[in-house]
Order: C-alpha cells, then sequence, then structure tokens
C-alpha cells in the first residue's frame, strides 16, 4: 500500500514494483466503485424485457429509448430546472449569510456576541433529519409547504458554514482592514472590496459544499413538497412514478441523468472540488 | 464539532494592543473599533434564518412534545409528559433507535479503514492519480435517492448486478439477515467518498521531511506507515469519526428508498428517523414525533458534547 | 397559491437577477407557457397512486375525458403507491395545497378526518353529471358516508386471487371440462394440488408466490382465511378486541406449510416468476392487464376457500375531495366532472382488473366479455373480506403496518404461529385503545360520538 516514494524517486523509471502492485490494487478498487454506475448504464441502454431476463453487461437490443421517454414524457426536465433553482438559490444566499455572520464574529463588536455565537454552535447539532416534524408545521404556518420558498429558505441557517469561515476571518491579518479604514472605507464596503476578495478559496469551497448538498438534498424537499411539480430531482425520482410501475431501464436512466451534471462538472473542476470539500470538512477539526 | 473555547475567545479591539503612533491613524483606529460596535447588523441576516428555521422549530417541538397535536393543527390540547412516558414504552422506538445504532457500528469503522485505504493509494500513487480520484469520489455526487434506487436494482435476487457477479441468488433485501448488511454496503459505496477526500488532504499535510529523517533511520515502508502516517492522522481520524457517526445516526434517505418506504424485512431496517416520520406524517401523530425527536436529539448532544470533551481534554495534555 | 407558476413567479420578483440570470430565465420561460396553458380553461388537478398493471387504464380513461372535455385541462399525478402517497395527501391537505381530486381506498377514509382533511362530495354536482346513488353497489356506497355526507365516491372493488397457468394445470391434470381450476374446498386438497402441479416443474421454479416476506400481502391474505373461518377483530361496540387466536394460528400455520413443504420461495419476483413458468401465484387483481400483456394462457379465481366459506380480500377504490378551504369554482365543478366520467366508464377501469362499483356496467356485453374478470368478479363481489371498518385501518394503513410484520414474521418462520396470533392480538389491543390523533378520541368513542 504505503510505496515508499523517495525509493521510487531514486529509479529511472517510475513504474516500480511498488508502484505497478499499487496499480493494480488501485485499479481493481476503481473497477469495484465504478461496476454499479455501468450497469445501471447498461440497464438504461437495455429494453424493459431484456434488463429482467438473465443478467448479462453488455445490451443485445440496444436502445435508447428509455432516455428518450424519460426526456420526453417524465418530469425529469421539469425537476432539474427545480432542483437547479433552489440549489443555486441556496448556495447564493449561503454564501452572503454566512460570510457577513462569520465577519460580524470574526470582526466587530457588539452586545451579546458571545451568547449569538455560542446559540450558532449549538445549531450544529440539529438538522432536518431530527428537527423535521416540528420544522414542517414551523414552514407549514407560514404557508410556505409546496413553494420554492419554503424548500430554499430553511436550507439557509447553516451554523457549520458561519463556523466555517468565522475560523478563516480570523486567520487574515488586520492590517489591510485597518488601512483601508484609515483612508474613509466604510465597514461594509472593506467588507465586500477587501476581504471577500482574499476569501475567494473559502469561499468557494463553502460554496461547492453547499451546492452539493443542496443538489442531493432529500430529506427537506422530501417533507415540504407535495405537488409533483415542484420537487427536485431526487425527491421527484424516490416519490413519484410514472403510470406504469416499476421499469427498471427507465429509473436508471432516470437516476443517471440526476446524477451526472455534478459528475460531469467534477470531472472539469477536479481539484477545485477536491480542495473544496476538503477544506470544509477539515475546517471542523 | 466546534470547542465552545473558540465563541468566548471575542476579538480584543485592535486598538489596545498596539503601539502609539501617528494621531490621525490612531484615532481613526479607535473609530473602527468604537464604530464595529453596531457589527450586529452583520449577523442580522443570518440570525434571521436562523431563529424562524432553527430556534423556533426547536422550541415548537418542545412545546408540541408536551400536546396531542395533529397534522391538521386543530384539536390541540395538553397532555403534559405523557408522550414522553409512551415512548420509553414504545417497543418500535427502542427497536428503530437499535437499527439506527446498529448501522452506525457497522458503516463507520468499514468508511474509516476503506477510505484511508483509498487515500493511501490515491496519495502514493503516480499514476493515474485523478483517475482513482475521480472512481473513488464519484458516487458521492449522486442523490440519495438515485443510490437508494441504483441499490435495490443492484441487489434483486436474480437480475441484480451483485449476484450476477458473485454467482449469488440471495435475495437480499427481502431476508432479515442481509437487509441491513445491505444497506451498509450501499451508503458505504456511496459516502466514503467524503472521508477519502479529508484522508487525502491530510495525508498530503504531512511534512515529507519526516518520511525522509525516518528513511535514513533504516525504517521500511511499513515502519513509516506505523510511526509516521498513522499518528499524524488522530486528529483527521478523530473528525472523520465524529462527522460519520453524527451523519449515520440520523440514516435515513438511502434505507427507505431501497426499502420503497417500508420498515424493510420483518421491520429490520425500520430507522429511527424514518419511524419519527411515520408518526408525524403518516399516522399524523405531530406531538409525539416531536418527543421521539427529542430523544434522537438528546442523543446526538451527547455524542457531539463528548467529542468536545475529548478535543478540550487532549489540547489541555497537549498544552 | 396552488399554481406552481405563481411561486415561481414570486420567486422570480424576489431574487430577480441576482444571480445565474440564466436557469432562473429558464425557470421563467417555463412559467410562461404553464400560465398561458392553465389561464384559458379550467386546471383541475388530480392525483393517484395507480402504479401497477392499472396505471396504463387510468392514464387511458384520462385522456379519453381530456378528449371529451377539452374546455377542462386534466393535471394527473401518479405518485408512488402506498404509505408515501398517504402522507403526501395528508401534508397537502392540512398545508392547504391539496390537489382538487384524489384516489384514496375507502378503507382510509375513516382516519383520513373526514371534514378536516377531506371535503364531502357536491350531490347537487354528481346528479348534475349523471351519477346516482341506485347505480352502485349499495354496501360500497354506504361505506363512504360518514355523518351522513358522502367523502368517498366509489369507483371499484379489488380483491387477491389465485392465478393459476393453465399449462401447467393442465399438464398436471388439474382443469375441468371449461378449462378451469376447480376450487378448493379444504387444505389438503390444495396441497394437493400443488403437489401435482410441483411434479410437473423443473427444479428451483417455485410453485406458488406467496409474497411471503410482504407485509402487505401478508396482511391482506390472512384477513381473506381469518375470514373464512368467521373470526372476528372486535365487538360491536368498538371497546374490546375479540380476536380468536386459534383461528389466526389456524391460519398462520396454513401459511407457514407453503413455506417447510418448499412450494414458496421466499423473496422470489412472485409476478416475474409467474410468467417465467411457475404455475400459481396470489396476486391483486391489478395484475391482469400485466400478466395479460405477457400472453400467457391463465385463470384467475378467489383465494381458494380451504377453510370452507368462501371469501377473499377486498378493498375499494374510492374518489375523494382533499381539503381546501376555498374548495368550489371551476376547479371543484371539473373535479365532480371528472370522477362521474371515470366512474360512469367503469368497463374501460375493468380492463385494468378491477370490480366495477357502478351496477350498469354488469350489463355492458363489453365487460362481460373480459377475461379473466368474468371468472372471479361475481364471486368475489359476493365475498368479500375487508378490514375491520375503524379509523387506524385500510390500506397500508397502521393496522397492516403494526399486524402485517408479525404475519410475514410467521411465514419466514423467525416467529412460531401461536406466538405470532398472540403478538396479533397484542398488537389489536393497543390499536384499540389508541386515540385517533385527529379528534383524541379513541375508536368506541368515536363510535359513541362521544367528546374527548
Amino acid at each position: 500500500m504505503t510505496a515508499p516514494t523517495p525509493v521510487m524517486r531514486k529509479s529511472r523509471s517510475t513504474w516500480t514494483p511498488a508502484q505497478i502492485a499499487l496499480t493494480v490494487v488501485a485499479a481493481a478498487l476503481s473497477l469495484i466503485w465504478v461496476s454499479p454506475l455501468v450497469w445501471a448504464l447498461s440497464t438504461s441502454l437495455k429494453t424493459p424485457t431484456e434488463s429482467v431476463t438473465s443478467p448479462h453487461w453488455i445490451p443485445k437490443d440496444f436502445t435508447l429509448d428509455s432516455w428518450k421517454s424519460v426526456f420526453e414524457a417524465g418530469n425529469i426536465p421539469n425537476w432539474f430546472v427545480n432542483s437547479l433553482v433552489v440549489s443555486v438559490c441556496v448556495t447564493f444566499i449561503v454564501m452572503l449569510v454566512a460570510s457577513l455572520a462569520a465577519y460580524g464574529f470574526a470582526r466587530t463588536e457588539f452586545r451579546g456576541k458571545s451568547a449569538l455565537m455560542a446559540l450558532t454552535m449549538a445549531g450544529l447539532m440539529f438538522s432536518p433529519a431530527i428537527l423535521g416534524v416540528p420544522l414542517f408545521t414551523t414552514v407549514q404556518s407560514l404557508g410556505m409547504v409546496d413553494t420554492y420558498w419554503g424548500m430554499i429558505l430553511p436550507q439557509c441557517a447553516p451554523a457549520a458554514m458561519v463556523y466555517i469561515l468565522y475560523k478563516f476571518f480570523q486567520s487574515l491579518p488586520r492590517e489591510l482592514e485597518e488601512a483601508a479604514f484609515i483612508d474613509g472605507a466604510g465597514r461594509w464596503r472593506i467588507f465586500f472590496t477587501i476581504v471577500l476578495p482574499l476569501s475567494k478559496p473559502s469561499l468557494s469551497a463553502v460554496g461547492i459544499f453547499t451546492f452539493i448538498a443542496s443538489w442531493n438534498n432529500f430529506l427537506w424537499p422530501y417533507m415540504v413538497t407535495n405537488n409533483p411539480d415542484l420537487m427536485t430531482m431526487p425527491n421527484g425520482i424516490a416519490t413519484v412514478q410514472n403510470a406504469f410501475g416499476i421499469v427498471w431501464p427507465k429509473l436508471m436512466a432516470g437516476g443517471l441523468i440526476a446524477g451526472l451534471p455534478l459528475i460531469i462538472v467534477f470531472v472539469f473542476f477536479q481539484s477545485q472540488i477536491v480542495r473544496g470539500v476538503a477544506h470544509t470538512g477539515l475546517a471542523g477539526q | 464539532m466546534s470547542s465552545v473555547s473558540s465563541t468566548t475567545t471575542a476579538v480584543a479591539p485592535a486598538t489596545t494592543l498596539r503601539p502609539r503612533t501617528a494621531t490621525a491613524a490612531e484615532s481613526a483606529r479607535a473609530r473602527w473599533g468604537r464604530r464595529f460596535q453596531h457589527g450586529g447588523w452583520f449577523v442580522a441576516p443570518f440570525f434571521v434564518m436562523y431563529g424562524l428555521f432553527v430556534i423556533v422549530p426547536v422550541v415548537r417541538g418542545l412545546y408540541l412534545s408536551l400536546t396531542d397535536a395533529n397534522i391538521s393543527g386543530d384539536h390541540t390540547s395538553f397532555v403534559g409528559l405523557a408522550n414522553y412516558r409512551e415512548a420509553l414504552k414504545d417497543d418500535l422506538v427502542w427497536s428503530s433507535l437499535w437499527h439506527s445504532v446498529k448501522f452506525t457500528m457497522y458503516v463507520v469503522p468499514c468508511i474509516i479503514v476503506v477510505a484511508l485505504l483509498m487515500a493511501l493509494i490515491a496519495h502514493h500513487a503516480v499514476h493515474f492519480k485523478w483517475l482513482w480520484r475521480l472512481c473513488f469520489f464519484a458516487p458521492f455526487l449522486l442523490p440519495s435517492a438515485v443510490v437508494g434506487n441504483l441499490w435495490w436494482w443492484l441487489f434483486q435476487p436474480t437480475n441484480g448486478m451483485v449476484n450476477h457477479v458473485l454467482g449469488l441468488d440471495t435475495p437480499w433485501l427481502a431476508q432479515k439477515s442481509t437487509a441491513m448488511t445491505a444497506v451498509v454496503i450501499a451508503t458505504l459505496w456511496w459516502t466514503v467518498g467524503f472521508s477519502f477526500l479529508l484522508y487525502l488532504a491530510a495525508l498530503q499535510n504531512i511534512p515529507q521531511h519526516l518520511y525522509e529523517a525516518a528513511e535514513l533511520d533504516g525504517a521500511n515502508a511499513f515502519k513509516r506507515l506505523l510511526h509516521i502516517t498513522v499518528p499524524n492522522l488522530r486528529n483527521i481520524t478523530g473528525l472523520v469519526l465524529a462527522l460519520q457517526i453524527l451523519a449515520s445516526l440520523q440514516v435515513f434517505d438511502q434505507v427507505v428508498v431501497m426499502y420503497q418506504f417500508g420498515p424493510g424485512p420483518e421491520e429490520s431496517t425500520r430507522t429511527f428517523v424514518q419511524y419519527t416520520l411515520e408518526q408525524g406524517f403518516t399516522s399524523y401523530r405531530v406531538g409525539y414525533a416531536s418527543a421521539i425527536s427529542f430523544i434522537l436529539f438528546l442523543i446526538i448532544a451527547v455524542v457531539a458534547l463528548g467529542r468536545m470533551w475529548l478535543l478540550r481534554n487532549r489540547e489541555e495534555a497537549a498544552r | 397559491m396552488g399554481l406552481p407558476g405563481l411561486n415561481r413567479r414570486q420567486l422570480l420578483a424576489g431574487v430577480g437577477g441576482l444571480t445565474v440570470a440564466g436557469s432562473l430565465g429558464f425557470a421563467a420561460l417555463g412559467t410562461g407557457a404553464d400560465a398561458l396553458a392553465s389561464s384559458a380553461r379550467t386546471r383541475v388537478r388530480y392525483w393517484n397512486l395507480f402504479s401497477g398493471g392499472d396505471g396504463a387504464n387510468q392514464v387511458a380513461m384520462v385522456d379519453a375525458f381530456r378528449t371529451a372535455h377539452p374546455d377542462v385541462a386534466v393535471k394527473a399525478s401518479t405518485l408512488t403507491w402506498g404509505g408515501p402517497y398517504y402522507t403526501k395527501l395528508a401534508m397537502a391537505a392540512a398545508g392547504n395545497r391539496a390537489p382538487d381530486l384524489a384516489v384514496m381506498h375507502q378503507g382510509r377514509v375513516p382516519g383520513f378526518a373526514p371534514g378536516r382533511l377531506l371535503d364531502p362530495w357536491d350531490m347537487d354536482l354528481l346528479t348534475k353529471y349523471g351519477v346516482k346513488e341506485a347505480d352502485f353497489n349499495p354496501v360500497l356506497w354506504q361505506r363512504g358516508i360518514v355523518d351522513g355526507k358522502l367523502y368517498a365516491l366509489p369507483l371499484d372493488i379489488h380483491v387477491q386471487l389465485n392465478f393459476y397457468r393453465k399449462d401447467v394445470c393442465e399438464k398436471a391434470g388439474l382443469l375441468d371440462a371449461d378449462g378451469k381450476l376447480p376450487s378448493a374446498g379444504s387444505t389438503d386438497e390444495w396441497f394437493e394440488i400443488l403437489k401435482s402441479a410441483k411434479k410437473q416443474l423443473r427444479n428451483g421454479v417455485q410453485t406458488l408466490g406467496l409474497h411471503a416476506n410482504d407485509q402487505n400481502f401478508a396482511w391482506w391474505f390472512f384477513v381473506a382465511f381469518y375470514q373464512q373461518l368467521g373470526g372476528s377483530y372486535f365487538n360491536d361496540d368498538q371497546t374490546d378486541v375479540t380476536f380468536d387466536t386459534d383461528k389466526a394460528t389456524q391460519v398462520l400455520e396454513f401459511f407457514r406449510k407453503h413455506v417447510t413443504d418448499g412450494y414458496v420461495t421466499v423473496g422470489a419476483a412472485d409476478g416475474e416468476a409467474f410468467i417465467a413458468g411457475s404455475p400459481f401465484t396470489w396476486e391483486g387483481n391489478w395484475s391482469v392487464p400485466y400478466f395479460n400483456g405477457e400472453k400467457v394462457g391463465y385463470g384467475a379465481q378467489p383465494l381458494p376457500p380451504v377453510f370452507g366459506t368462501p371469501a377473499t380480500h377486498a378493498e375499494s377504490h374510492s374518489f375523494v375531495l382533499p381539503h381546501q378551504s376555498d374548495r368550489g369554482g371551476a376547479a371543484n365543478e371539473g373535479a365532480h366532472m371528472l370522477a362521474a366520467y371515470m366512474i360512469k366508464h367503469a368497463t374501460a377501469w375493468a380492463g385494468g382488473g378491477h370490480v366495477p362499483a357502478y351496477l350498469p356496467t354488469f350489463e355492458d356485453p363489453a365487460y362481460l366479455k373480459l377475461s379473466p374478470q368474468s371468472e372471479y368478479s361475481k364471486p368475489a363481489m359476493e365475498h368479500p373480506a375487508t378490514e375491520p371498518h375503524i379509523w387506524f385501518a385500510g390500506s397500508t394503513g397502521i393496522l397492516a403496518q403494526r399486524i402485517g410484520p408479525v404475519v410475514a414474521a410467521s411465514n419466514l418462520g423467525s416467529a412460531k404461529p401461536d406466538a405470532a396470533a398472540r403478538r396479533m392480538k397484542s398488537g389489536l389491543e393497543q390499536l384499540l385503545a389508541m386515540k385517533n390523533p385527529m379528534d383524541g378520541r379513541t375508536a368506541a368513542q368515536e363510535l359513541k360520538g362521544a367528546g374527548a
């Protein structure tokens, strides 16, 4: 497993025995990890009858019917747009609200600050999974069941993101802000023109992570939307069926359509996303 | 996940710490400190959201848990602690809690071991690094509902991939003995990517010179792993452990999708969150559902506070 | 308020052009088209749970309605059957976002808070669209009435059936002169039938699909055979449990024997196995179109009267009006119109396997020609075994959720039949003592009309 890096550096070829072994193990594990997706793709290209007759990898009757019918008949394009609207709004609001609050906690003084900070930290322990029922009745009494707002706003109180950005702002040197202040800049201008540009890596980490979490969020949209027209992708896939029972190729095609956008984005922005997720996660340390 | 101690380290006004300089600058700095007395405006938007969607529901939940409220919101009357008393006697509360705990006990060690293994591979590999990283991480990007449907299909006894590859005819999702294992496998596949990235980032942060020094001392690869890598990953393992325990106790999505919102074979996969939602939204007992939610909250709080306590102890020991 | 288009527009107004003009612009386009389509006509939102073999018939009927009434735009949504459907429906009604029309199992109506989560039917409107009480099976009609008002308009009755493959049964010499399977009159006769059919099978093919590990089917089959033994659940006042554990044990032992004698493979996909050559399967009548589509020669009869008296499990689909605080107007009238149309065109619905509740259908020659419907519809209608009429009962209701898994556990052998029967009884006792969360009263108090 632990190929001795220095040894390898000494040898001429990088294909040392250790590296070969490592590559083989990596390939095997990757194969296992990718095979479910390959199987899903293969199923989605089969006819419904072929999908339930003796299992095999390569479709005999190669067909794109399931993909077509998912795009044409189903609600999936609609859910896709809903997912996009919700995730984009959540990401934008979270980034704005959390960075403001984090800056407030890191750089300003006001009465009750430490109490509010403690309250925020306590919020790390609550999630829609625990609060589901009372959160639903709250949103119900705000008249937001089955609305975009009802889906979006409850996802926009992320104590964890405030904490991550708070840690980051604390680590920024004060001098720049002070200098700008002496030059007569207001604190809002300082925040938007100096602090935010300095925080791009952290902010994009928070943004990426929020977007992934929101795009994949199932539980809350499941609770708060009943109207199939308003459902997001994960929710619609799980609770609305077409009227012809379970047709595996269609189910798999729909699933891939829901899952592929983020995977494709990942292929292109791999290092940013890796850094983003790692940074957001590590900040919890 | 965080330590409370950080909350009390209020940022001292910068002015008091600095040596005297030009008066203009000094007075500016004084104003900087003073004017920020109104910094509450920065946190206001967050607290509007937070108040509406965290604090109000918590308070409301506490109130509801003392009533017999139903989903339509009328005919509510105060019942004192009756819901909590009922919950203590409700077998399904305990069995579903046990399912969530059992799931956590199975899945968390698996995730840690596999994530570490993957991270070591991706860290040390010279070739195709990006490919391994993509393969290991990709499932994490799928929505839970897709993961549930996918594994529902993969675990089909006669047409599924799992039995096809393994040459078995096990009805994975239909029998009590394999039902939870199936959920653990699906979850491991789906979520290990996140922990994998954390480990990978941590490995990259271990200073290279430690390894070089050890190598000069004649330590072989295995010894270097044991004496340098593992101790340096202690902190991140603590973090992964805490994050995974907290998330796993709240498991819901993939399980209900794999079992079509049912309780699994012989009710062996009904999780705690599922049971609260069944009580609240299927049996319409909002009051009772709120009461049992607080049982889960208590457990989560114990885990979270336990981690804080451990962290603080370690910090003090380090001093 | 109920229109998603409006919410989308509100949202756009709120967030308007802050970011990502692209995706929001796309959403706005969708709204425009949607609003144009719906404002010109009456829009009826209709929810159903028909995702079995009956789904296609339902879609065809709604399409026929659209052609017949181009002025009414029907927005039909099929949600996942069972628990999730009722959860969504209850939450929509509680959140005042309910659809205009919905399908509901009749057994669920007492627990669905008629008057609060459901609105009563407007009898004048129903009359206007040609629906009258005299045309319905009186038992079904009466079951839909709560406090003198009609809440559930019956569409059909659907039953559990014993499907048999004619090819295998013929080889085993089981069919009579008409090519039909005579029903077994005792457990011995039934197991003889299974035994001779099994001899015709390859190894690994199961003889009977029993859905042994499915809590819903397990419970439905139990209801059927328990009624054959004349068993009851509660006394008339709904104050006491009268569940007979001896009779229940007898039923559970009967089920278990199928597994221990090797006629049933636990976890098999029963419908697919039947198509692939397994001779018998117990399924709902909604599987008829599925099996018809596969060109299998088969017959269907009510579950065999192995304990003497014929009885097979029956539920009923009905139309309901989910509660809307401002119910009325064109959408409400459209809902009445759509429901009346579906009920009166029940021959098409019967193609989905269900037995129509609308009696004139039985005089329709097209209906009488349907096979295998002709074989089972009359006996099924005459000997229905239903769940007790009580707030926690009904398809996939609390009763089925609590008791079904016990039956399944006994089927799979993880609980002994007599122990399972006792567990069922104590489960029933708990449920009877439980208060209906909708009105804070127990079943007995509800029956007496007492206050909480």
